[in-house]
This record gives structure tokens, sequence and C-alpha cells, in this order.
């Protein structure tokens, strides 16, 4: 059986009002059964003290003025009139020794009353007799069912009041530990962590709080360690390429050399900037992932993809392809960052131009249900199912024939996640290929 | 034109330098933060290229304390880091341009020169070719009273032609300077060719002089006498 998640501050009510309800409960059951087990003594005491006066009368009196030994019905007999009590004495066999007090049932002018009866047998005058004395109980009986009742009323009250008492005490006593729950939960960047600390005279809380400040300087002190790495490893290897450029330049400015030697310089300076091109773009993808860019821009993307379309819109000409733009969704408006948006697109437009020799790309913003959307769809292609799942791979490219290093794709999946951007993707060999950029607004 | 070169890369430094220095600039060279601040008490520079990764010295703070002593001079970053941020705050502090390692020599020069023409204003912003002028400020062409209808990127290549004339300006140093850096990976494109040739066009239709002559393999250069 699974147990649902119950919040502690319910639960230590819970257990508080469930442990005062069990003692509440056993003393339900023990008082009263401790008062009517007093009361039954008193009676008791109570019929033996009529008993002897019962018993002094017969003395005094003789038991010939209580029996009268001619009549055929010779016993003796006496009720109050509200039948509380009785006593009645009659013979019996001579042998008959009888001293008991028990309950007894009595059916008194057809009403049932329960009584307390003391029998006790008697010798007088050589005969022998039984004198019963009898009271009533009912009373006895019906202070006990009230009794019962009263405490179930008053456990129930008193199981309520406590819960809600201990539920408002627990509340206030936990509010800080809802504070620091809170703190940690608006914390989405180890450098956004507010360290100061919540006031509260828990010392648990104290202890929890020190813990977890702790704990948030460490991530935070290896999350700025990763970081100033990564900025320092791109450095390092900008600056050669930086000093190899230079030279290069520096060569082509004297103008002193062949023809065909400037030509080597030119494409050894292509090749730097495919080095670069690379460098930047892992950089890009590390500083994704140690979330350093901040999405607080508005951003836009209209705008964004109308801007991607001015600086590559040269290939769509050079390929004589067709371009469709229909940026139907109004109020395009996404927060984020720019420059992460704008290579987004660039990518995903660029890459459908690439694999497209005739045909079309087309570019649609949607609004679906307060839903945005971003198709991106070519008659290139395409890409085969089995390919279709390596796509956002870095550096496994699902078209070996064109020479790419299959980062751009990777780097765009990144940009995807960072802005909670889902991508869906379909594709038919020589078909084309359709992406689906889905924006969780 | 007096400029201090601020770079910890020795190499770098003289090859910028030695460039520079042939487009008729006097130049100076600190390698360290605390060299930089004496020499720019010192002497009055009108740029500072600045890089702001030094060893010794937040290149940032640098730009603070040059700009007591030299409040003429215009400071442009150049940075291995590329951050976004470090971008902004360098304008914050008075840096007047941004450059991201690494750069073309070419490309820095135009930086240098578009500075220099802001400063100058309207007399140095205007180029002119047989009977064209070229405002490179105001991006206006016209052939003698009659107006020329060029797109922003021809107009940023023409410009970027004309104020190298005579010199030979490769395909990558054109594409460099028209679509800056983004991740592109076409790198032997031909989209240059196309916008030159729409420029040939348009200038054709008035004036018959190839200004524009193609280097064979390499790219192109803006003749002029």
């Amino acid at each position: 059986m699974k147990i649902p998640n119950i919040k502690l501050k319910n639960q230590l009510a819970l257990f508080n009002a469930a442990s005062k309800a069990l003692i509440i409960t056993l003393l339900v059951m023990i008082i009263p059964w401790l008062v009517s087990k007093v009361s039954i003594r008193d009676t008791d005491d109570v019929l033996i003290q009529k008993l002897e006066r019962v018993i002094a009368l017969v003395d005094s009196l003789g038991i010939d003025s209580f029996i009268d030994q001619e009549a055929d019905y010779n016993t003796f007999g006496s009720y109050n009139i509200l039948k509380e009590e009785y006593i009645s004495i009659e013979p019996v066999k001579k042998d008959t020794l009888i001293d008991v007090i028990e309950f007894s049932r009595r059916i008194i002018e057809d009403e049932v009353v329960d009584y307390r009866v003391l029998s006790y047998s008697i010798m007088k005058d050589g005969n022998n007799y039984l004198i019963e004395i009898g009271k009533s109980i009912s009373a006895i009986y019906q202070f006990e069912h009230n009794l019962k009742r009263f405490t179930f009323i008053f456990l129930i009250i008193v199981i309520v009041l406590s819960f809600l008492l201990d539920l408002s005490v627990i509340q206030y006593l936990l509010l800080p530990f809802d504070k620091i729950v809170k703190k940690l939960k608006l914390t989405n960047h180890p450098s956004s962590f507010n360290y100061n600390t919540v006031k509260t005279s828990t010392s648990d809380f104290i202890y929890l709080e020190d813990t977890i400040n702790s704990l948030m300087r460490k991530i935070e002190a290896a999350f700025n360690d990763e970081r100033e790495y990564i900025s320092n490893v791109s450095h390092e290897l900008l600056t050669p390429v930086s000093i190899i450029q230079s030279k290069l330049d520096n060569i082509l400015h004297e103008g002193k050399l062949s023809e065909q030697d400037m030509i080597k310089i030119v494409e050894s300076k292509k090749t730097l900037r495919r080095l670069t091109n690379l460098i930047r773009t892992l950089l890009m993808m590390s500083r994704i992932e140690n979330e350093e860019y901040i999405l607080t821009e508005k951003v836009n993307i209209n705008n964004t993809i109308k801007n991607v379309i001015e600086e590559i819109e040269e290939k769509i000409t050079a390929k004589k392809l067709e371009l469709k733009l229909e940026l139907n969704a109004s109020e395009f408006l996404i927060d984020g960052n720019e420059n992460l948006l704008f290579t987004l697109f660039y990518n995903f437009i660029n890459n459908a131009i690439r694999y497209t020799e005739n045909g079309s790309v087309k570019i649609e913003t949607l609004k679906i249900q307060n839903q945005f959307y971003v198709k991106i769809s070519d008659t290139g292609i395409g890409i085969s199912p089995e390919k279709l799942p390596l796509i956002f791979s870095r550096f496994k490219n699902s078209n070996e024939t064109k020479d790419s290093y299959g980062l751009g794709l990777a780097l765009s999946k990144k940009i995807c996640d960072y802005h909670k951007i889902s991508v869906e993707v379909k594709s038919e060999i020589n078909k084309g290929s359709e992406f689906i950029l889905k924006f969780n607004v | 034109m007096r400029i201090l070169i601020v770079e910890d890369e020795k190499a770098l430094a003289s090859e910028i330098k030695q460039f520079l220095e042939k487009e008729e600039y006097n130049c100076d060279i600190a390698h360290t933060g605390n060299d930089a601040s004496e020499l720019i008490a010192d002497n009055p520079y009108d740029f500072i290229l600045l890089d702001i990764g030094l060893p010794d010295f937040n290149g940032l703070d640098l730009i603070k304390e040059a700009k007591e002593y030299n409040s003429e001079a215009y400071f442009i970053v150049i940075t291995a880091r590329g951050e976004l941020e470090d971008k902004l705050k360098g304008f914050d502090l008075g840096a007047d341009d941004y450059l991201p390692k690494p750069f073309s020599l070419l490309e820095l020069l135009s930086r240098i020169q578009a500075i220099t023409r802001r400063k100058f204003g309207q007399k140095m912003s205007v180029i002119e070719f047989g009977d064209f002028s070229l405002d490179t400020m105001k991006r206006y062409l016209q052939f003698k009273d009659h107006g020329i209808d060029l797109t922003k990127k021809e107009y940023k290549l023409l410009t970027y032609l004309v104020l190298n004339k005579n010199r030979i300006l490769d395909r990558l140093q054109l594409t460099e300077h028209i679509w800056g850096d983004f991740f592109e990976d076409d790198y032997d494109s031909n989209y240059i060719d196309v916008h030159v040739k729409n420029i040939r066009k348009k200038l054709s239709e008035y004036d018959n002089t190839n200004w524009i002559k193609t280097v064979r393999g390499i790219g192109y250069k803006f003749e002029i006498e």
C-alpha cells in the first residue's frame, strides 16, 4: 500500500491528535467502569446496613408480625411506591443457607427494573427464612450511560481543538523551515543564492541552514572555478590563433608575395577561421551548460527571424531557392537571450538552405491556443530515420558528404533546452525536413 | 596619430605595431598594466588598444585610470573572452569599440578610421571618386546630384573597399566586415561576389570606369589614382 505524502506539520498534528484520542478513549472506558464499581459497592454497603436493621426489627417484633404462618401464601413483601427498593421475607427449606449479593432483573407490574439484591437466610423459631433486600440500580446505569456520552463528546471536542491548536503552533514553529525551502526553490543558479539566514530560534533549523549555506558556498566556488576555467581555456586557445592571424595579415599587407603564395595565405586564413568558429561554438556550449547567459531580454521572435533572414538572404538567392516567410504569430515575445536565439534560428535556417538544392525554405511563426510555434521546413535531401536520433549529438553529422563539424545542431539543441523550447523533427529522404520549435511561454 | 597598444602577448603586440606603423601611426607598446599606466600618465595618446585580459591589472580599471590623464583618448577594447557582460561593461566605462580575438588587422584599422572620421565629422566622412561621392556616415551615395540606391550591405561593402582603396582585400576580410563573426561554416562562399556584382552594375549605369578590380583567387581591390 502506498502511503500518501503528508506535510510534516499535518503529520505532527495528526500524531498528537491520535495519541490524545487514545488516552481519552482509555479514560472513556475506564472512568464510567470505575464510577459504577464504586457506586455498586456503596449500594452493597447500604444493603448490608438495611439487612442489619431488618434483622433487628425481626428480632424485636418477632417473625410472626411479618409472616402469617397460617396463610397459604405466607411471604412478606414491601415496596416503596417508586419501586426503588423492596424487602421480602419468605420461608425456605431448613437446609438452605444463602448469603449473596447479586444483580437481578425483576418484572414488577409490567415494568423491568434492574436491582442489586442482597439475599440472606436466617433461622427464626426453628424455621428458615430468606430475607431479600433489593435496591434499584437503574440510576447507576443511567449515570454510567450519561458519563460515557459526555466523555465521548468531550473527547471529540478535545481532539478537534487540540488538532487545530497543534496545527497552528506547529505551523508557526515550522515557518522558518518553509522559508528555507522557499529560498532554495527560488535559487536557479548558485550565484543567485541568498545567504541571509532565516530568523529562527530553533537550533535544528539554524543547523540545517548552516549546512545548506556551506554546501551552496562550495557549489558556487566550484561553479566559479569551472566558469573561470572555460574562460581561460578559450583565452589560451584564441590568443595563439590571434597571433597567427595577425602574422598572416601582415604578410599579406607587405604585398611582396607572388599570387600563388598569396592564395595559400588566404587559404590558411580560412582554415584559421574554421578553428576560431569551432572554439567559439564550444565556448558558447560550455557557457550555456554553465548557465552564464541571462534570459531576461524580451525578444521579439518575428524580428529575430527577420534579422537572420537579412544576414542569410544571399545564400537563398545564390541557390535560387524560394523563401516563404509566414510570420503569423503576433506579439511573439519571449524572455530569453537575443544573441542565443539569433544563433539558434541562424543555425536552423542555414541548415535548411544548406541541405536544399532546389525548391523552397519556409519559415512560419504560429500561435495556437496561447502556444507559440516556429516551423522551419525545406524541400531538401531529408534525414534518414536511423540518423534522425543522432542529429543533435556533437560531431555526428547526418550527412557525411558535406563538410561540417556537427556542432551547429548540437548547439541549437542546447539553446532550445536552455530556453525551454521543445524541438520536433519530421523528415523524409529526398522530400525534405521540418523542424517544429514549441515555445513554453 | 599616436596609439598605445596594451597587450600582454608580445608577439601579437608587435604584429599590431608593425601593421599600424606601416599605416603611419605612431605606436607604443605596454605589456603590463603598470607599464600602460606609466605611459598613459606621461604621453597624450589618440587611441588606446586595450586587451582586458591583462595578468596584473583589470583592463577595465585601466580605462577609468586613463580617462583621468588622457580624456581625449579613444579606447578600443580587445578581448579573447568575448563575454557579452564585458562588452557592456566596456562601453559603460567609455570604451569606444570592441574587438573579439582573433580579429583581422584590417578590421582593427577600419575601426580606428571610423572613430577618427566620427571625431572630425562631415569633411572626412565624404569620399569622392570620379563624379561619385560616398558619405560614409550618412550611408549616402550620389553621382553628381543624383542619388543612387544601395542596400545596407552594399553600402558597407563599398565603403570598406573605398576606405581601403588600392589595397587587396581578401574575401574573408570582406565577409568578416559585413557579417561579423557568426558561426559561419561556408568558408568557400562567394556571397561577396554577388554583392560586388550588384554594386558594379549600379555604378556602371552612371559611369563606365571599372573601379572594383577582381584579384583572382583572393578578393577585390578598389583602384583609384
